[in-house]
């Protein structure tokens, strides 16, 4: 097992001073900090091998495109699925578009059903309301309990629909619920359906394979697991992708073009135009690397051990209700809550004055947060340096809310 | 910096015009901050090109309901014409609150209602 306190001095911008007080940044479920490794990696990358990938016969394109071609191969090995299926993209964001736009198109006719769940982050819901609305599918959510676990027999019910598309989030940004993703693919297909995981928040805290998950589609961000901002991967079966027309056309992702048409290169290429991001993939691999050292068994014991000690100290104020189930071994990555009579806001400002950064809204998931019936909440979010007295700082500076709102 | 000011506070705690008014010479608009839950809506009545009343009604943060209190109180008695000829940041220094940039979207919302009002 690491020692957390260990992995704080390779992250740089923990030794930041705010408002005069050391940093507690609490938001890592909207972007992890970066260790040095990762920043060091984009660096070298610019400052001794940058060139365009896949062109012109020179020394630096070759080193640009190996290390590019690299970073594929340990992206496919960290999730289990072969080099040429993992697509490079932005973000998880642009990644659900792709499918929804290169496959839903395609395949989705007017009356198919499109089933996700009212537990998504705008991401995974979103992208398919555009898609039925061009093509004339329907959008049908699963409910979430008051618990905040998916509603497993409201799931089963809409499967009855034979919907042509399952899309389903891993864990939740805004409640922490781990989702029975296998169980619910392996359900899914038998109805016939296409499934999309969303793994943004599953990826940085614990093992991830598509195969063992079966599923079709699997996306997530750099960003979020202690790599750079602006690269993202679709990971998608082989004959799926083969099937699928581009998203984005031009150059990169062609094989041979004429005056009045074009062929497409192989995948993944094909679903890459244009000049890709290959400091963000350089990134990428250094910062899958960096995780593989910390081992993901154990990533994944400190986020369960943090979640746990974070729900059991925050349950112990009074005017603090939590949102979600209790139960650490269920959930990941983040602890979501409402004060009671102050708005998430007012709290996560107050908290800022005290160098606490948590992150106050609905999180992107505004269905989520009007099936629970609240409009804003405030989400304590954490990653492999998070440690113990983060938690008791952010329940100190908790105390400051009832000095200022005298409740 | 102190966001949460003693005045800041106070017309939290107490917001000032707090209704709703209803005539042909009252003008009314509202507006939301969606990702904050947060709703205000303004009513004001004018006559000869000046506001004689306003009252305001919503829900949200200390910063929005104690700025929409605070404009509510500037509004009075100032001319239409003046009011519809000052800019956004004009109206953040006449309600006097210090906020971080993050915060400033709480301000702007009574803001914005009102100057719905005044392009109306
Ligand atoms: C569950 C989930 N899905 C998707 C996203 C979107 O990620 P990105 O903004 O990097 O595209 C996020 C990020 O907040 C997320 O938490």
């Amino acid at each position: 097992m690491f020692d957390p306190k260990q992995v704080r001095k390779d992250f740089p911008i923990l030794g930041r001073v705010i408002h005069d007080k050391p940093l507690v940044y609490l938001d890592s479920g909207a972007t992890s900090q970066k260790p040095k490794v990762v920043l060091d990696a984009e660096r070298e990358y610019y400052e001794q091998h940058n060139a365009n990938v896949h062109r012109g016969a020179h020394t630096l394109g070759d080193e640009a495109t190996q290390m590019y071609q690299d970073a594929r191969s340990v992206v496919a090995r960290f999730i289990g699925g072969q080099s040429q299926e993992v697509v490079f993209v932005r973000n998880a964001t642009e990644a659900l578009n792709l499918v929804a736009y290169a496959w839903g198109l395609d395949s989705l006719r007017a009356g198919d059903v499109i089933l996700t769940t009212e537990m998504e982050h705008h991401a995974n819901l979103v992208p398919w309301q555009e898609v039925a609305r061009r093509t004339g599918a329907k959008v049908e959510l699963v409910k979430v309990s008051a618990q905040g676990l998916l509603d497993q027999e409201d799931y089963k019910r809409k499967l009855k629909l034979k919907p042509k598309l399952v899309a389903i989030v891993q864990v939740s940004n805004a409640l922490g619920t781990i989702n029975p993703v296998f169980e619910m693919t392996r359900m899914a297909h038998k109805a016939g359906a296409v499934v999309v995981v969303d793994g943004a928040q599953a990826i940085p805290h614990m093992s991830v394979n598509v195969n063992d998950l079966e599923c079709d589609f699997y996306v997530f961000s750099g960003h979020k697991m202690l790599g750079p901002m602006g690269i993202g991967v679709l990971w998608g079966r082989g004959n799926i992708l083969e099937s699928m027309s581009p998203f984005l056309t031009g150059g990169g992702m062609i094989n041979e073009v004429y005056a009045d048409h074009s062929t497409w290169a192989q995948v993944p290429e094909k679903f890459e135009a244009g000049t890709p991001n290959v400091a963000g993939a350089v990134g990428i691999k250094a910062a899958i690397e960096y995780l593989e050292g910390l081992g993901m068994d154990n990533i994944r014991k400190h986020d369960e051990d943090i979640v746990g000690y974070a729900l059991a100290k925050l349950g112990e104020v009074e005017q603090i209700t939590l949102l979600g189930g209790r139960d650490a071994s269920k959930r990941s990555g983040s602890v979501n809550f409402i004060y009671e009579g102050v708005h998430a806001h007012d709290v996560a400002t107050i908290l800022d004055s005290l160098g606490v950064a948590v992150r106050s809204g609905h999180h992107c998931t505004m269905v989520l947060h009007n099936a629970l019936g609240i409009t804003a909440s405030i989400r304590a979010s954490f990653n492999v340096y998070t440690i113990h007295e983060d938690i008791e700082r952010l329940v100190v500076a908790l105390g400051k809310v009832k000095q200022v709102f005298g409740r | 910096m102190d966001i949460y000011a003693e005045e800041v506070m106070d017309h939290y705690e107490q917001p000032r015009n707090q209704g709703e008014l209803e005539g042909n010479d009252v003008r009314t608009a509202r507006d939301a901050n969606a990702s904050c839950g947060d709703m205000i809506q303004f009513f004001i009545k004018t006559k000869a090109g000046r506001v004689i009343d306003v009252k305001w009604k919503g829900i949200g943060c200390a910063i929005s309901v104690a700025g929409a209190s605070k404009l509510s109180e500037y509004l009075q008695g100032q001319s239409l014409g003046d009011l519809a000829r000052m800019s956004e940041a004009e109206l953040v220094k006449a309600i006097g609150f210090q906020v971080n940039p993050g915060r400033m979207k709480c301000l702007t919302l009574p803001i914005r209602v009102v100057q719905k009002i005044l392009e109306s």
